[in-house]
């Protein structure tokens, strides 16, 4: 692995014939490639980054002088809302998603992502969900309840349309962070190359796959929330709405689990970009262990401070200080990650170039950042800055200096890479002075201005506040950093056509990316590299052994001409090569799925509910047809040589199969969202002084029991015909398969008719709402399940014979499915039913 | 070529000053960026002087001078960390070459600097947390004062003594005052950074909060939680008096009420009536009684208007009176539609006389 790659012509030719990125219209729309993909997202997330800098700069003009009449409040509020929704929402979590689809591969040595129609689905859903966003601003209706839309405030008694605009659209883009969460979390898990063990993954990648776990239960709580202010806003439900019985605390409980550690998944893969930058201009890289342990730490801790964020709501004591405890010790996951730089750095005189700079500009900023974070941890002092300008401050200084200081340091580091052209080191050098030094003057008096008494999301201030100096300041430092941030676009666009060619490796870099041409060819590798140390470009490792000549042999055929998309699939450990994966080509279906989704929920803006259920029917369709297995592509994959030259298969089941880690992904996804509703309907019971609330009866035990008993009884049935298919017995299959229906479908219509049934409107208080919520999602839990056990069985009809194939994976699929709906059914019941008797 | 021709003219145009970064100047360079950030602390210090309004760093009262004292302790514990992180940092980077140095001694290094030290540090922080919490739990008060927060103004109730005012709070100097929080519509948070941190005000949970003035004075307060249009212009004012004086003040205005009998009060509350400025006002002893916006019953006692918006002077009621739009935009009062100028000058007269 010492070597740069050679390009072979004709092999070069087949791969890319196999691999192409379409062009032109309407091809354009069917791109899969992760490297086109993620360069979409990278520029659709700068852009709006871009415009949301711009907003800034009319915002401090408002605020340049005391009491000024530059804008009213509305637009300011409207201006803050946009920015703080645009940054978060549209540009940190994107950006960083968009690099790691395009850098990962790359990095772990794969030819693309685990699920490449799903990157293509989260894609458009990105773009869509900024374009809801923005629409706000052609019909006037801008969302005016800031980036966190606290309730009631954010409520349909004290927000207009543009919250709907806002929730909508937010919708949207959470759903392509899931996505992305689910594709890296399999990516890191499935596709390194050989040899890559987990500890000789590149930090990033530990960065990512931390990322990737969170994202699946930070980005489903938020989907939840915002689904359930929707409700709230469209079908008059009341969970948020403190006077039918909702709370008004809820929405702060939900937002904030997934705000925090929204945060660390921003920060986490900046960490990752630093730490191989740092590696590359030391030329090593002193204790990686503590810096994934940091990471994972920070990962696991980040879900446990949600609460510091509310320190001002009267909580009980002692919930405080457990809060401030978690939150002053996250400090030392960061610490370990500065000390770890030191000392790689210690002695090793790093060249002063852009990625550097913007890499020690970071330490800089990041650790006073760092430094207000623990201040704030502190309970009473947070009770004083709590939502003033020392926020402000702290949170700049964090996302700025923690992500934006980063992802310039890793564009200067890797646009040679993706572009194939040098940036100027000159104008390199030039923006990094602008943005720092007007980073600066920006923030740091904020800090001040925050002790001094001023509040955040003002529109003005009193001139006996005196703090005019301080706000110019401010504001002409907002200038010098948007000159800074220009002078890297202008060298960008100028590197292009005029920057010097970079070659593959114009660092010495350690790590496999720097090993393809610049930019990498569509195919990305020629065969997979193989990997032998945790710096595989310096240390090509110990000389292979006996093992070692079968994956060389396996990673040769990759290298060779198949005729369809293929990278290798390897243990999720040892990086062990396990079977060449099978990978779908260029497809509309995603932007069909996506346009779908869009159109049902911009319906829902303009309140034509059947054009809305009409878009649902379309996005459901449209899944239905991507995830349906394909009869060809099956014959194709068992009919070909190249499993048998490789001696790997490619066909695979279990935890083999990227089908099988994405069914996981999935029932994470669902469990999270049912935890999140179960949250809401005990929080809201927690604080209720009567269960039900109102005049509402208690509910009905019996035949709820019964149809949650043959529920379970369904899931021994599934098992039943799980055993029968191993064992080959078709007609018990069948009768299994039948009897597990048959009790899915008599719950199915039992629960329609009980929700049909039910003597109260879901607009009559909370409990109403949250009891019509969690009815309905079991409900369509297990209708979709049964769709599910009717393809199985008739698929299985014709392919009982096809034990250890595509038809095992798809019962292992099924049963993943049924028996987690089974457990859902059992907890609502219980939640639903049988506690409100007990307690 | 034109792109060559354009890098050889930054080139030109910075590359002197580059390589003067460069040669030497390196260190000039971390002097500079170290210089300033000496000067932006001394501009930190500086927010230090005079007399301010708002600010919590200007105590007046033993919560806030807990948190004040909290802060500055905090400022030199994270201090010396970030400078002495900054100094190894840049002696990491600027230290002349070195040959390899082993592991084991690196993650000793991260170990100590990372991990053990800041665990000691840190815990020294919470325990001192969890101190100044203790130290801050509300003591036994005689005072009671209900807040309920409005888009965009305060409701102040004394309910010991029937007293109702509106965006100012009258407190005896060197008294624990109890005050119960609550809200009528969205969120708010009340906050006096000289005399307290701040609590949110819930629609639907009580919350608490004991403030206590050890100094006369008037200290401004303002709404800490994004409340809509108008959050930045929903400021009150605390008005701490001797306990002499607050003893007298209470017992005059348990007496306020307006006189029915004058001249005053039978032409503007004609104007206030006609006007409909009873649906949503309230004044004591009179046929108004709405609680939709502020009770009027002193009003012309007040400092302010608008919560804290305007000095209550002549001319100021009578802009706000004829547009609240243009003093606070976006505020619920709406504009007083047709009134005529005998009217506005009556109902002017009204309002400042109700004491």
């Amino acid at each position: 692995m010492d070597q740069i790659e050679q390009r072979d012509p004709e092999l070069h030719a087949a791969l890319e014939k196999t691999w192409y990125s379409p062009t032109g219209f309407p091809e354009w729309f069917s791109e899969v490639n992760n490297r086109p993909l993620g360069v979409r997202f990278m520029v659709t997330a700068f852009a709006f980054f871009l415009i949301s800098g711009a907003l800034t700069i009319l915002m401090r003009i408002q605020l340049i002088v005391p009491n000024n009449e530059f804008m009213s409040p509305q637009t300011f509020n409207q201006l803050f809302t946009m920015h703080g929704s645009t940054m978060m929402y549209l540009f940190a979590v994107p950006f960083l998603e968009g690099l790691a689809l395009y850098m990962l591969p790359q990095m772990i040595g794969s030819r693309d992502v685990a699920y490449p129609r799903l990157t293509a689905l989260g894609y458009w859903c990105y773009l869509f969900g900024g374009m809801v966003f923005y629409a706000s601003f052609l019909v006037g209706e801008v969302p005016d309840a800031g980036w966190f839309a606290y309730t009631p405030l954010s409520g349909r008694d004290y927000s207009g349309l543009g919250l709907d605009f806002w929730a909508l659209g937010l919708a949207l883009v959470e759903i392509a962070g899931i996505v992305a969460g689910v594709e890296i979390l399999v990516t890191v898990l499935k596709f390194r190359c050989p040899g890559m063990t987990l500890g000789r993954m590149p930090p990033f990648a530990w960065a990512m796959l931390v990322v990737g776990v969170m994202s699946l239960f930070a980005f489903t709580t938020l989907l939840v929330a915002t689904l359930l202010l929707e409700l709230d806003r469209a079908a008059g439900t009341h969970f948020y709405n403190p006077n039918r019985g909702g709370s008004s605390l809820l929405w702060q409980h939900l937002f904030w689990f997934f705000g925090h550690p929204e945060v660390y998944i921003v920060f986490l893969p900046a960490t990752g970009v630093v730490s191989a930058i740092v590696t590359t201009f030391s030329r090593r890289l002193l204790g990686y262990l503590l810096i994934v342990m940091g990471m994972i730490v920070m990962g696991f801790v980040s879900f446990g401070l949600w609460v510091h964020h509310m320190y001002a709501t009267g909580l009980p004591e002692l919930s405080m200080h457990f809060f401030a405890a978690a939150s002053l010790m996250v400090a030392i996951a960061s610490a370990v990650q500065i000390f770890a730089w030191i000392a790689t750095l210690w002695g090793r005189k790093p060249p002063m170039n852009a990625p550097m700079l913007y890499t020690i500009g970071f330490v800089v900023i990041f650790v006073l950042g760092g430094m207000t974070g623990v201040m704030v941890a502190v309970v009473p002092f947070d009770w004083q800055v709590h939502d003033t300008y020392f926020i402000v401050a702290h949170l700049h200084y964090v996302l700025i200096g923690g992500v934006v200081f980063p992802v310039m340091a890793g564009l200067y580091y890797w646009l040679p890479k993706m572009t194939g052209r040098m940036l100027n080191p000159t104008l390199g050098h030039l923006s990094f002075w602008l943005t720092f030094v007007g980073f600066n003057m920006t923030f740091f008096l904020m800090h001040v201005m925050g002790l001094l008494g001023m509040p955040r999301r003002v529109y003005t201030y009193p001139a006996e506040l005196e703090l005019e100096f301080h706000n110019q300041l401010a504001t002409v430092g907002t200038f010098v950093l948007a000159a800074g941030f220009l002078v890297f676009v202008w060298d960008f666009f100028r590197s292009l056509r005029h920057g010097e060619l970079a070659g593959p490796d114009p660092w010495g870099g350690d790590t496999v990316e720097w090993t393809t041409e610049s930019p990498p060819p569509t195919y990305g590798f020629y065969g997979s590299p193989i990997v032998r140390s945790r710096h595989p470009l310096w240390h090509s490792g110990p000389v292979p052994g006996g093992e070692e000549f079968a994956e060389l042999a396996a990673a040769e055929v990759l290298g060779g001409p198949i005729p369809f998309r293929a990278t290798m699939a390897t243990d999720i450990i040892t990086g062990k090569p396990q079977s060449i994966q099978y990978l779908p080509g260029p497809s509309y279906v995603s932007l069909y799925v996506a346009g779908g989704i869009v159109l049902s929920l911009v319906a829902i803006l303009m309140q034509l509910y059947l054009v809305s259920i009409a878009g649902l029917v379309v996005a459901v369709g449209g899944l239905f047809y991507w995830l349906y297995p394909r009869q060809e592509v099956i014959e194709m994959l068992r009919n070909s040589e190249v499993g048998r030259r490789a001696g790997l298969p490619i066909i695979t089941t279990g935890t083999r199969s990227t089908a099988w880690w994405g069914a996981v992904c999935l029932l994470i996804i669902l469990g999270t969202s049912l935890a999140a509703m179960l949250y809401a309907y005990f929080y809201i019971q927690l604080y209720s002084e009567q269960w039900p609330q109102g005049n509402i009866p208690l509910p009905d035990l019996a035949i709820p029991g019964v149809i949650c008993a043959l529920l379970v009884l369904s899931s021994a049935t599934f098992c039943w015909a799980n055993r029968s298919f191993r064992l080959g017995k078709p007609m018990a299959i069948q009768a299994g398969l039948t009897t597990t229906l048959l009790f899915g479908t008599i719950f199915t219509i039992v629960q329609t008719y009980l929700i049909a049934q039910i003597p109260f409107s879901h607009q009559e208080n909370a409990y109403a709402s949250l009891f019509y919520l969690l009815s309905g999602y079991i409900w369509l839990q297990v209708l979709v399940g049964v769709v599910l056990l009717a393809v199985a069985q008739i698929r299985i009809w014709k392919e009982h014979c096809d034990r250890e194939g595509f038809m095992k994976l798809h019962m292992q699929v099924t049963g993943l499915y049924w028996h987690f709906s089974v457990v859902a059914g059992v907890i609502v019941y219980a939640a639903l039913h049988l506690l409100p008797h007990v307690i | 070529m034109r792109g060559r021709m354009m890098s050889d003219a930054v080139q030109k145009r910075w590359g002197k000053a580059l390589a003067r970064w460069r040669g030497g100047g390196r260190s000039r360079a971390v002097a500079w960026v170290a210089g300033s950030f000496v000067v932006l602390l001394a501009l930190l210090v500086t927010g230090c002087q005079g007399d301010r309004v708002q600010s919590s760093l200007h105590p007046a009262g033993p919560a806030a001078q807990t948190i004040a004292t909290l802060w500055w302790v905090l400022l030199a514990v994270c201090g010396i960390y970030t400078v002495g992180t900054f100094a190894l940092f840049f002696y990491a980077i600027f230290r002349p070459k070195q040959e390899e140095s082993p592991q084991k001694t690196g993650n000793t290094f991260i170990m100590v600097g990372g991990v053990i030290l800041p665990f000691f540090v840190l815990l020294g922080l919470l325990i001192y947390s969890v101190q100044a919490t203790t130290n801050l739990r509300a003591p036994d008060t005689e005072l009671t004062i209900r807040v309920v927060g409005y888009r965009f103004w305060w409701h102040v109730e004394y309910p010991d003594y029937g007293i109702v005012d509106a965006n100012e709070l009258y407190i005896p100097v060197g008294q624990p005052v109890r005050l119960e929080l609550k809200s009528a519509d969205v969120i708010h948070s009340f906050w006096v950074p000289q005399l307290a941190g701040k609590m949110d005000m819930f629609p639907d949970v009580d919350t608490e909060l004991w403030i206590q003035a050890d100094r006369e004075g008037v200290y401004r307060g303002q709404c800490a939680e994004f409340c809509g249009v108008q959050h930045a212009k929903m400021a009150f004012e605390v008005i701490a008096l001797p306990p002499k004086d607050f003893a007298a003040w209470v017992a005059e205005k348990q007496q306020s009420r307006p006189d029915q009998e004058s001249e005053v009060f039978k032409q503007g509350h004609e104007v206030f009536m006609r006007h409909g400025c009873a649906g949503c006002h309230a004044i004591r002893d009179t046929n108004a009684v709405a609680r939709a916006g502020p009770d009027l019953t002193l009003m012309g006692n007040r400092r302010m208007l608008g919560a804290a918006t305007v000095k209550n002077t002549r001319e100021n009621m009578r802009d706000w009176l004829e547009n609240p739009n243009r003093v606070k935009p976006g505020v619920l009062m709406p504009p007083t539609e047709e009134i005529s100028e005998e009217e506005i000058e009556a109902l002017v007269d009204y309002m400042l006389s109700l004491k």
